[in-house]
């Protein structure tokens, strides 16, 4: 697979060089600030994109805008921003639309080098991928907002948090020990009492859960909007039970242990 | 400079009350000479109504120059005019007594305006000439108008001025009249013309229309009736009438050129002391003070602060030393011998500068005491740029240690995860081996994660990435509890204002988390016109200390360098509110 890197440190593009060098993946240009990665991707088209958020000039969010700009403009190329902080707002805004291949990770997930590989193939197949600090944030937020997510179990919200992240049935029953048949169980359960429609494409499902989140703690309306239309979230009902979803993560395990849970769960990944 | 009940003192204030009254007595008296007009026959009516007309005139101008430069006596001199006018116009009402009043103060009226021209600008006759030529030309008027009616009962109603009829005495009464009047005029002449020579250029082109219309205007009596009217065969009447208006109009162009002509007053001494007795909270600024006295609205005081070896305004700012050649005048004031301040004034509206001096020597104690205040709030400018500077400094400190760390540290300690993790994956190594590089990588991991936290206390990312609103976003994102935003802001901060404004916003969230047991947080960012106002409250235990922790008084002493200010609102049981108001005029 063709990638260009946008990332202005030059140690950190080595790195990055290093962990594609194998695997199937080529790095066929890098790009030091935004303008020219930009350009690259138009004159290269590559299979993906990964790039930094801060690059020069501004050494602000030049590199989220380009990769928003890459979105709007060439959609089919998949994207993967790094960051060294993550944000639920850069999180709706690179899924926003239409949300086939792009990731958000922390910039410190390529050190684990097999399951950063695989997060990228995910992307490039036209998947979603959330690193899983941005998830626990959303999912704390729309727990936040009162007790609407109260009804799922603790294992459920487990499950629906790893659905947020992006992964697929086998992958959250290798993430909690859980057989698949099991997952696939959880999951139908979850679908019940939140009234989401049921479907087996992983991608569809991320955005149904992500915009129901966002759904349920919406962004302050001011700054740059995020928009979540209706239609977009495929035929999901807007009954007072599918309000239920996302604030069984912390409703019954508690903050602490949801900590807990989330670490133990990347200790797995690995 | 507009006069204004509050800036005049008992004096001034008594004075436009005194003022009022006279204009009331002019306008009673104008009235009821018009109302005596028509039953005269005297002549056309309108002739007669421009008699009174011109006494009108004078006392309007009269009483404006009195009110604006009460202590010049011009105004006196043309209110005195004007009655030189209505008494005049008696003669044309028809009733013997009056008439007979009328005929005997007919001509003072030139000698007013003699006066007026030798009196203008101060109101005052300086020299001897001058106040022996003004009382010549009274003397004129009165004394040597005696034998027009003494000798000729033919000029007063049924003779009732005229002790004998001797036609000789009057003619040859009327002709020392004539020849005193022109050698009058001859004087006035004189001493204006060596005025003239004495004046600057800019009172020059003021004095001289003025000068020749008042001397034209005097002679233009006795050339309507000798030489213009027998010359164009102009009837009587309209000789009459051209000279009426001339003369009526003479105090017009004298109260302009007082009051815009560029003379400034000789006596203004006397009220600015009346403005330095006055009660401070009634009193206008000092400059506005000085302003009415010179006559100029454009003066501005100038304070010498030798610490900085210049001049400052009366807020401390730095005030530049006007080049000379634009026109502006600089008038030094001492005290005790030291340089305290300086008038800046206009040089071309003001032609003495002795005056500007005298002046700065009175308000000379009144300037020191407010150049005191104006040196003490530059040196408290100074000292809250110099803070403002350090906090920037230290912004930009932090901006560069966080970024250093970011692109360093960081970097590496990733890069170093990324090599234990290729080690556990060599095909080569024992699966305990393996294990204990995976150990590495996830220790490596949780060190970059630590300082991750570390750059983010520093200086947050999403503040430089993306603004104030969105790293508020991110921090109320992060909190436990639910967590209300209300962001009315763009991205136009100044970066200090809005790390400043962030700091806020961490320090009462994490307050609040901390102490409150709130169940719910708010924070609110809006902008004020030039006022970034930043709110964060909850509704938990209130009865926070007011002088708070280490935290917030270090916040308040940043938000106070940038000249804001830091409210804490906590009541037991009403919960907690943190308010900020920073400055953002960009």
């Amino acid at each position: 697979m063709r990638v260009v890197i946008g990332e202005d440190e030059a140690l950190l593009r080595e790195g990055l060089a290093l962990v594609l060098g194998t695997g199937g993946f080529e790095v066929v240009a890098t790009a030091a600030d935004a303008v020219s990665l930009i350009d690259r991707v138009r004159e290269l088209a590559p299979d993906l994109v990964i790039t930094d958020i801060r690059m020069p000039p501004g050494y602000t969010d030049e590199g989220l805008r380009a990769a928003l700009e890459i979105r709007r403009t060439i959609p089919r190329i998949p994207i993967v921003v790094l960051s060294q902080h993550l944000s639920r707002r850069v999180a709706l805004e690179l899924v926003a639309g239409q949300a086939a291949g792009v990731g958000y990770l922390l910039k410190q997930r390529i050190a684990d080098v097999s399951t950063f590989r695989h997060d990228l193939v995910r992307v490039c197949e036209g998947g979603t991928v959330l690193d899983p600090e941005v998830v626990s944030l959303m999912v704390a937020r729309a727990r936040a907002d009162k007790d609407r997510l109260r009804q799922l179990t603790a294992r459920q919200a487990e499950v629906l948090a790893l659905m947020a992240e992006g992964r697929s049935n086998a992958s959250i029953a290798r993430a909690l020990s859980l057989t698949e048949r099991a997952v696939v169980q959880h999951v139908s359960n979850i679908y019940d009492r939140l009234g989401l429609p049921a479907s087996d494409d992983d991608h569809r499902r991320v955005l149904a859960v992500i915009r129901y989140l966002a759904r349920l703690a919406p962004l302050p309306v001011s700054g740059p909007r995020v928009k979540v239309a209706d239609g977009q979230v495929d035929g999901m009902t807007q009954s007072p039970a599918c309000l239920l979803i996302a604030a069984m993560v912390c409703g019954r395990a508690g903050r602490v242990k949801r900590r807990a849970a989330l670490a133990q769960r990347r200790r797995r990944r690995s | 400079m507009a006069p204004s009940a509050t800036g005049r003192s008992a004096v001034a204030r008594s004075l436009g009350a005194a003022l009022i009254a006279l204009a009331a007595a002019a306008a009673l008296i104008a009235a009821i000479e018009f109302a005596l007009y028509p039953g005269s026959g005297a002549g056309p009516l309108w002739a007669l109504d421009l008699f009174t007309v011109s006494g009108l005139v004078y006392a309007a101008a009269g009483l404006l120059a009195w009110w604006r430069r009460p202590s010049n006596g011009l105004g006196v001199i043309m209110y005195g005019g004007a009655l030189s006018w209505f008494g005049a116009a008696l003669a044309n009402t028809g009733q013997d007594v009056l008439t007979s009043v009328g005929i005997v103060v007919a001509t003072v009226e030139l000698a007013v305006v003699i006066h007026m021209l030798l009196a203008f600008p101060s109101g005052r006759l300086r020299t001897r000439p001058a106040r022996w030529t003004t009382a010549a030309a009274y003397f004129t008027s009165t004394v040597l108008e005696v034998p027009l009616y003494l000798f000729a009962p033919q000029n007063s109603p049924r003779g009732m001025l005229a002790a004998a009829d001797n036609p000789a005495l009057t003619s040859a009464g009327t002709w020392l009249q004539r020849v005193v009047g022109c050698g009058i005029v001859a004087v006035t002449a004189l001493i204006l013309n060596a005025r003239l020579r004495r004046a600057a250029p800019t009172q020059r082109r003021v004095l001289l229309p003025l000068d020749l219309y008042g001397i034209a205007a005097v002679l233009l009596g006795p050339l309507t009736i000798d030489v213009i009217e027998p010359l164009t065969g102009m009837s009587a009447y309209s000789g009459a009438a051209m000279e009426l208006i001339v003369l009526g109009l003479v105090p017009v162009p004298f109260v302009v050129g007082m009051l815009r002509g560029g003379f400034a007053r000789t006596s203004e001494v006397a009220e600015l002391a009346a403005w330095l007795g006055a009660d401070a909270a009634l009193r206008p600024s000092l400059e506005s003070a000085l302003a009415r006295a010179l006559g100029d609205d454009s003066v501005t005081l100038a304070f010498w602060l030798p610490g900085r070896g210049g001049y400052a305004d009366a807020s401390g700012r730095p005030l530049p030393v006007p080049d000379p050649e634009s026109g502006r005048g600089v008038a030094e004031i001492s005290l005790d011998g030291r340089r305290i301040g300086a008038i800046i004034y206009d040089a071309a509206l003001t032609g003495e500068p002795e005056l500007v001096l005298a002046a700065g020597r009175v308000a000379a104690i009144a300037v020191d005491r407010q150049r005191l205040t104006a040196e003490l709030l530059a040196s408290q400018e100074a000292l809250r740029k110099s803070r403002a500077r350090l906090v920037e400094a230290a912004d930009l400190e932090r901006r560069r240690i966080a970024q250093n760390l970011h692109d360093g540290l960081q970097t590496k300690l990733v890069l170093l995860a990324l090599e234990a993790q290729q080690l556990a994956g060599q095909p080569s190594m024992g699966p305990a081996a393996a294990g204990a590089a995976t150990a590495l990588r996830e220790r490596i991991d949780a060190a970059a994660a630590e300082l991750r936290e570390l750059v983010h206390a520093v200086m947050p990312a999403p503040l430089i990435e993306r603004g104030l609103g969105a790293a508020a976003e991110d921090l109320a994102d992060r909190m436990p509890v639910p967590t209300r935003l209300e962001i009315g802001v763009d991205g136009n901060l100044p970066e200090a204002v809005s790390a400043t404004a962030y700091f806020v916003v961490a320090e009462g969230l994490a307050n609040a988390v901390k102490h409150a047991q709130a169940s719910e947080l708010g924070v609110r960012i809006t902008r004020d016109r030039d006022t970034l106002l930043v709110e964060v409250r909850d509704d938990g235990v209130g009865g926070a200390a007011p002088g708070g922790g280490l935290g917030l008084r270090s916040l308040a002493d940043r938000v106070d360098t940038l000249g804001g200010r830091l409210l804490v609102d906590s009541q037991a049981g009403r919960g907690t509110s943190l308010r900020a108001e920073l400055p953002c005029g960009s």
